[in-house]
């Protein structure tokens, strides 16, 4: 298997603010944990800008334009009260959702299995009009979108497992039989929505887990659950919006997930694209707000794309 | 493994609280997450203070049924409540 990575170091110049948990040193330890020997494999590549026209494809009217044009100069801007942009923010959004753009492609150009996007600010929580919760542009929905316009690919599936719901996409997916959603998330919390009975016209697959569930229900979700239903959709395409936040380690959150759990969930995705869409995967990174977890998690997410033999 | 809840250290101000007040402070921190009025950065607080409260509600709850037990019959068929001390 060939994993591609995809990364800018733009991503690095997105700053919200001092003590802000979405960190530059988030990404930096992502980086320096994907460039030990382990992950030799791996083929990096830079990630291109969005176009508007891609970013449109969530996003409408002149929604991108704004964001871009409240980039300030110096300081920092605030979107909302957890979002902030700094004088990097536009760059390195607009890298942010290129990589997913690029990814997709390179994939189903056939130059890797699969990819993972080492990218920032994250994404899932950004909705069409309203940029909230630390992202600005939603890149996974974009990839999603992209894949699905421009691969022709009839119907494509998000698999999120951030601690935290991924509103965003669900509300660009809900109305759209087409394209699939489908998270686990600590609830009821941060940001509100993701009750199991948000089901959308039959697309969406939400598995809210009470405060300190772990492993044990994490997996239960999963298999008797998301994974069902995920073959049952038979996407084209996976995109998977992978957050480490539910770690047990994480500040922000009160799951108890360790690294293993993600390299299983990785695994059991990466067997039901196999079984689909010819393992067709891409992943990108959303939450994870504990470095070292977030370095653990991240390795074991990567091992487990590397790892998973051709069907 | 799951992660273990913190222990519930009761702060000075939840303390003071009737259980009626930490009761309405419960419901509006629950209305809040549940409705997405909480910041990303500040959900963990607001979950932790709503466990707070629920804690010192329940042990409000703790306290006056143990007063409703000690509520016994007297000899003369009157009932009254024996000492808490």
């Amino acid at each position: 298997m060939t994993t591609l990575i995809f990364t800018h170091k733009a991503c690095l110049s997105h700053d919200p603010g001092a003590n802000h948990p979405e960190s530059p040193a988030r990404l930096q330890a992502v980086l320096d944990a994907l460039k030990s020997p382990a992950f030799a494999q791996c083929k990096w590549h830079e990630a291109p800008r969005a176009v508007p026209a891609q970013l449109a494809l969530v996003h409408p009217g002149d929604y991108a334009e704004r964001i871009l044009a409240a980039v300030p100069a110096s300081n920092g801007y605030a979107l909302d009260p957890d979002t902030v942009l700094s004088p990097g923010s536009g760059e390195a959004a607009l890298r942010a959702a290129g990589a997913l753009v690029a990814a997709v492609d390179a994939v189903m150009a056939g130059d890797g299995d699969n990819a993972f996007c080492a990218v920032r600010p994250p994404g899932h929580h950004a909705e069409p009009n309203r940029p909230m919760g630390f992202c600005v542009f939603n890149n996974a929905a974009i990839g999603a979108l992209h894949a699905r316009r421009n691969h022709g690919l009839e119907r494509v599936a998000v698999v999120d497992f951030d601690v935290h719901h991924g509103n965003g996409t669900q509300a660009m997916f809900a109305r759209d039989p087409s394209l699939f959603y489908a998270s686990t998330h600590q609830f009821p919390y941060y940001p509100g929505t993701g009750a199991a009975d948000e089901t959308g016209v039959g697309n969406l697959v939400n598995v809210p887990l009470a405060p300190f569930s772990g492993s044990a229900e994490f997996r239960a979700a999963m298999t008797d659950t998301i994974l069902p239903a995920l073959s049952a959709f038979d996407p084209g395409f996976i995109i998977i919006s992978a957050g480490f936040d539910a770690h047990q380690n994480d500040p922000l959150a009160q799951l108890g997930l360790t690294e293993a759990d993600y390299g299983w969930v990785t695994a059991e995705l990466l067997q039901v694209a196999n079984q689909t869409c010819a393992g067709r995967v891409v992943s990108t990174l959303e939450g994870g707000y504990d470095l070292g977890a977030l370095a653990a998690s991240v390795g074991a997410h990567v091992s487990a794309l590397m790892a998973f033999p051709q069907a | 493994m799951a992660k273990k809840p913190p222990g519930i250290a009761i702060p000075k101000d939840i303390a003071a609280l009737s259980f009626e007040d930490a009761l309405a402070e419960l419901d509006k921190i629950v209305g809040e997450l549940e409705s997405g009025k909480v910041k990303l950065n500040e959900a963990i607080g607001a979950y932790e203070r709503g466990a707070k409260l629920k804690s010192h509600c329940e042990a409000k709850l703790a306290e006056a049924k143990a007063k409703v037990e000690k509520i016994v019959p007297s000899a003369d068929g009157t009932v009254g409540a024996e000492s808490m001390d």
